[in-house]
């Protein structure tokens, strides 16, 4: 039986263009199933996350960039974990920086709602592994749940 | 001779001869007219002589018993016309103890056989030495204490105004007479900023018996300026209340002053550290930001097969390469940060810098219509590294153009102020502003940036902020959303 894949919602919160081309790019080469959203600060993403909760257009995946104008990615986490509990669905926060700075990545882990953290630039197989992982519980989803 | 031998005592007074020879005291009496003397048993006594074993006269007090250093007291006192004279402390010669004190009454008495003097001799040797062994004690404590520079204070909390100082606190204050001082007298001393905390030390000890132990500044009379340790103990009482506070002053100037030197360069180092953090975070975050992104394109450029896409992906190569010219940049500008402090500092004129800079971004003037205007008759010229003045107008100007305002004519002023011992450089913009409950406290940190302005690099400030804190200023920004910014650096 062959299993119908629906793609999943993925969203880039990142101020470096190039970086966010060279992700499109690479998704697009390894055929990976996902719709792509591009938001170029914490402050944009968060407005999103509100109307698309309204609309259930809400992400599966959100790929975090730490420094960003107008509102970076720690006071992000803030906001997404107010409104955390009244979104419709789970959303899994990856920090995606090219930080070595130990206190990044210390201030990470003590997020609860940070799924990981990842270095720039993103290796292939991380991605892949990123996208399988959201695949499979996305359509065990729909097989529970029809949605 | 004795007293018992001639008889000389008459009438009633016979019966006490043998009671003047039992005492542990000396009798001596002199005649003026016949140079007659006579000593009772207990002179030859208290000498440590038998009876009779030296002879009584004039010749032997004088010569050989008498210190020759005493003599003059001695006759002085018993030539004067005085007839109650003070009794005199002398040094005789003793048979076994060689010299020692003594003391002497001195009366004299006119009758009918003539002039006479006659007076007790008593052997004062313990208490003389007691006294010179505590006069000397006295002196190696006063030694003691001026070479510790110490002195000591006392507060009675019964009387609180005033304040009991021994002679070194006079000293160390430089105060000539020993003028009784009032506690506000004595805190007066101290440089107006350590006033209040001795006030309240001070209070606290008296209200709470709470000991205190600090440093403080002092201007003493002739206006030195001198270190001094401030310490205190409570004296309580049995109810546990404090009766007197009892402490020291100590110079502790040239410690306190090595100290002070001392934590200057830990701030020196403070800062250097945290320039080398900055450092470390830029090759952390932005150095390898391009590098991965570099890195990225290279491997995507060899997956891509279309020419247009390596095209593409060619040109964000070329982009890359010229974000990472600019970062080296920024790495640069703050090392210079660190090298051009050790320059000398020049004169510098402002206006003629000032329009050098405006016609060097004569373009970006122009692009905007931007007015800008200056003023800077308060203070003409500063001494200052040169290029510090030239990269903190630049960086300013930048910004105020770089963050106008869209709806109406950028007006930009920049102008000197000279306020007390402080000059100050104002530059004020009427641009898009900067929400500062939000953003204030990064502001002046590295990368930085609060609009989404595409040539925002969020290094200019940081910057301008360490330029201006390396030559000891510092710079304040004051902002509303939409109506503008102002910038206040204290230059000296």
């Amino acid at each position: 039986m062959i299993e119908e894949r629906n793609p999943t919602n993925t969203w880039i919160v990142d101020d470096d263009s190039i970086y966010v081309y060279g992700l499109k790019k690479l998704i697009s080469i390894k055929g990976i199933n996902t719709n792509l959203s591009h938001f170029i600060n914490g402050q944009e993403g968060i407005n999103a996350l509100k109307k698309a909760n309204e609309n259930q257009q809400l992400p599966d995946i959100i790929l975090l960039d730490i420094n960003m104008p107008v509102m970076d990615g720690w006071e992000f986490m803030n906001e997404f974990a107010k409104l955390k509990p009244q979104l419709g669905k789970n959303i899994t926060v990856y920090i995606v920086t090219p930080s070595l700075d130990l206190n990044d990545i210390h201030r990470a882990k003590s997020i609860p709602e940070v799924a990981e953290y990842i270095f720039k630039p993103v290796k292939i197989s991380q991605l892949t592994e990123i996208f399988s992982q959201t695949q499979y519980q996305t359509n065990e989803r729909i097989r529970q749940y029809g949605t | 001779m004795s007293f018992s031998e001639k008889g000389k005592l008459s009438g009633d007074d016979i019966h006490l001869t043998p009671l003047i020879n039992d005492l542990d005291t000396g009798i001596w009496k002199y005649n003026f007219n016949t140079r007659e003397v006579k000593w009772s048993t207990g002179f030859y006594t208290v000498l440590g002589y038998q009876f009779n074993e030296i002879e009584c006269s004039v010749n032997t007090f004088f010569e050989h018993l008498l210190y020759h250093g005493d003599k003059p007291a001695f006759t002085n006192a018993i030539n004067n016309r005085i007839t109650d004279a003070p009794p005199l402390q002398l040094r005789f010669l003793t048979k076994k103890n060689g010299y020692q004190w003594f003391e002497t009454t001195i009366r004299k008495q006119d009758d009918e056989n003539g002039s006479i003097v006659y007076g007790s001799l008593i052997n004062i040797n313990r208490y003389k030495h007691n006294d010179l062994l505590s006069a000397h004690n006295q002196a190696t404590h006063d030694d003691a204490f001026k070479t510790a520079r110490l002195g000591i204070w006392e507060i009675d909390t019964q009387n609180v105004n005033t304040i009991v100082l021994s002679k070194q606190v006079y000293e160390l204050f430089d105060l000539q007479n020993q003028l009784n001082l009032s506690v506000e007298e004595f805190i007066s001393f101290f440089e107006p900023p350590y006033r209040p905390v001795l006030q309240n030390a001070i209070n606290n000890t008296i209200k709470h018996s709470r000991p205190f132990d600090i440093d403080l500044l002092l201007r003493s009379a002739k206006n030195n300026m001198l270190w001094l340790k401030v310490k205190a103990v409570p004296v309580i009482n049995h109810f546990g209340k404090c009766t007197a506070i009892k402490g020291i002053v100590q110079d502790i100037d040239n410690e306190k002053r090595k100290l002070l030197k001392l934590e200057q360069s830990i701030n020196l180092l403070t800062d250097q550290n945290r320039r080398l953090q900055n450092f470390a975070y830029i090759v952390s975050h932005n150095l390898r930001s391009h590098t991965g992104n570099l890195q990225f394109m290279v491997n995507l450029f060899e997956q891509a097969d279309a020419r247009e896409e390596r095209e593409e992906i060619f040109s964000h190569i070329k982009a890359i390469s010229e974000s990472l010219d600019g970062t080296i940049e920024h790495i640069n500008e703050i090392v210079k940060i660190q090298t051009e402090i050790t320059k000398e500092r020049k004169v510098v004129e402002l206006e003629p810098m000032f329009r050098t800079i405006c016609s060097a971004l004569k373009n970006n003037i122009e692009a905007i219509n931007a007015r800008v205007e200056w003023d800077f008759s308060q203070c003409r010229e500063i001494s200052y590294i040169p290029a510090y003045m030239e990269s903190i107008l630049q960086n300013l100007l930048t910004n105020s153009l770089k963050y106008s305002s869209p709806e109406r004519q950028p007006i930009i002023k920049c102008y000197t102020l000279a306020e007390g011992n402080h000059i100050y450089l104002i530059f004020e913009d009427n641009g898009l502003g900067i929400d500062l409950e939000r953003y204030g406290d990064k502001l002046f940190g590295m990368y930085k940036t609060f609009h989404n302005n595409s040539d925002a690099k969020g290094i200019g400030l940081f910057i301008t902020r360490n330029q201006v804190e390396a030559l000891g200023g510092n710079i304040k920004v004051d902002s509303t959303v939409n109506v503008g910014t102002k910038f206040t650096i204290r230059l000296v």
